[in-house]
């Protein structure tokens, strides 16, 4: 059952016959991805799931251009992001890395941090701006106060998403976001991405090779296996009636995680 | 007076100063490190390299003019900058031209801003003062410089977490790679700092020393002395303020993307 955006002007990201080749150190070219086409809507979660090594990190990094495809095209609301300010995309496209990196200082001085880089002020701690943030990622106010480098895992990965929304992004990005976590954590994390992108009308994509995760959060589901998407579908049915051998293989293996 | 003059060394003199070399190979001997060789042959490199460097320097005293001079510092400052080349383990891309520029400007500033301005002798080519001065600052500039490059690349690698995390948020290339660039800085300052808080307590500077040696005033050399440090300060920091300007560029693409 392939995956029909609910109307094309939902359509927030468009991935075109996407291509990425590196040179490995002994100098031969290796093909990452192959052929990668999608579309991911607004207010919809698109999670791209594989064993590792498929290729799935290389493609999110492509999409607010942390790097640049060998060929293909990568359009964010009919515009071509290279047409883009490389800043501004970023702002529009949020992401939240696999190892949430906390800043030194508290948690509400990473909140801020995005206004640092650009000419704005940063919004106070009392300020409409990060209590939106922090109620989002389900931060307590108390939290604010706390050394950020100090938290646990779960809790950094709540302040890395709170971070990454606090610019009001209108696509979320996130490569592996509970790799470091725990299954409860997982859940909590799972549940408050599908507040958020029914809240916010984010567009997110995921990439994981956590089943449980993109079982609990996936409106649409891409299986990537050695850089080629194998099935892609609606996302409950398609766990629950895999088509292709890989795929079926994927699900009853090792690799995925049922964590 | 009698201690205005050096005492002239000749070369049996040479020959008791190279007896001291020879007991030192005599006593790693005796422990067997098995660096007898080496400490043989690097010895006789040292006499080498600096009787040539004798008549070189001869040469270029005689000459009277600017254009050797000029060569003679050039060649130092290749010499040096291929010796910082091969020494840093991982270099940063385009290394020769980012620290050879800031070399050039770097040291070149400050020493024509000391010589002509701070020591204005004449005329401004006198190798006399030229060369030793201009030899220091690069020297201790080189050191700087290849400080800040190496410390820039082991940060650059070290913090890439750090840096994507900040790309993401919005920053560009120079508001990402602060942290590493302000510690690659510090770094290629802290030799020159420490030299100067140990100066003239845990050593004598060498210039100091071989001024007086050579029969100047004590009170003059120490000037001299002080006037070299601020010079060489000047030249690390500009050297390496430069080497980090351009050398965070390398590292990212015109897109703000990390390379590599």
């Amino acid at each position: 059952m392939p995956f029909h955006p609910p109307d094309r002007s939902q359509v927030m990201l468009t991935v075109d016959g996407v291509r990425a080749v590196r040179r490995s150190p002994e100098g031969n070219d290796v093909t990452l991805l192959d052929g990668i086409s999608f579309i991911a809507c607004r207010a919809r979660a698109t999670v791209i799931i594989g064993p590792s090594g498929s290729g799935k990190s290389t493609l999110i990094r492509l999409l607010n251009r942390l790097d640049d495809p060998s060929a293909g095209s990568i359009f964010l609301d009919g515009r071509s992001i290279l047409e883009l300010d490389p800043l501004e995309l970023r702002r529009r496209v949020a992401m939240v890395l696999q190892k949430p990196f906390m800043f030194e200082g508290t948690v509400l001085a990473n909140l801020q941090r995005p206004f640092l880089y650009r000419t704005t002020e940063p919004p106070a701690a009392d300020s409409p701006e990060v209590a939106r943030a922090a109620e989002l990622a389900r931060l307590s106010s108390a939290m604010l106060a706390r050394d950020a480098r100090s938290l646990s895992g779960g809790e950094q990965q709540r302040v890395n998403l709170a971070r990454a929304l606090i610019g009001r992004p209108e696509v979320l990005l996130l490569d592996e976001p509970t790799s470091a976590l725990d299954r409860p954590t997982t859940d909590q994390l799972a549940a408050t991405l599908n507040d958020v992108c029914r809240a916010e009308r984010l567009a997110i994509v995921m990439v994981t090779h956590d089943l449980r995760l993109a079982e609990h959060t996936a409106d649409h589901l891409i299986y990537l296996e050695q850089g080629k998407i194998a099935e892609e579908g609606v996302g409950a049915e398609m766990l629950a009636r895999p088509e292709s051998a890989a795929f079926r293989q994927f699900l009853a293996g090792p690799a995925a995680s049922k964590e | 007076m009698e201690t205005q003059h050096v005492v002239p060394m000749d070369l049996m003199q040479l020959g008791y100063a190279y007896g001291l070399i020879l007991l030192s190979v005599g006593l790693a001997r005796l422990r067997r490190i098995g660096q007898e060789k080496r400490l043989l042959w690097d010895s006789l490199r040292m006499v080498f390299q600096l009787l040539l460097v004798g008549y070189l320097l001869h040469l270029v005293f005689a000459a009277r003019s600017p254009l050797p001079v000029l060569l003679m510092l050039v060649a130092m400052t290749g010499f040096s900058l291929q010796i910082a080349g091969t020494r840093i383990k991982k270099r940063m891309p385009k290394f020769y031209r980012v620290v050879g520029s800031s070399i050039i400007i770097g040291c070149g500033g400050v020493t024509c801003y000391f010589c002509l301005l701070v020591v204005g002798y004449t005329p401004w080519f006198d190798p006399r003062y030229l060369i030793p001065l201009a030899g220091m600052i690069i020297g201790n500039a080189m050191n700087g410089a290849s400080l800040a490059a190496e410390r820039l690349s082991a940060e650059m690698h070290d913090r890439r977490e750090e840096i994507e995390t900040a790309i993401c948020l919005g920053a560009n290339a120079r508001q990402a790679s602060e942290p590493a660039v302000r510690a690659a800085y510090s770094a290629s300052l802290i030799p020159t700092m420490n030299t100067m808080a140990a100066t003239g307590i845990v050593a004598l500077p060498g210039m100091m020393t071989g001024q007086i040696l050579s029969g100047t005033e004590p009170a003059v050399a120490v000037r001299y002395q002080i006037a070299i440090m601020c010079a060489i300060t000047g030249a690390v920091a500009i050297t390496s303020f430069l080497i980090l300007l351009q050398g965070y560029r390398q590292y990212f693409s015109d897109a703000h993307q990390l390379k590599g």
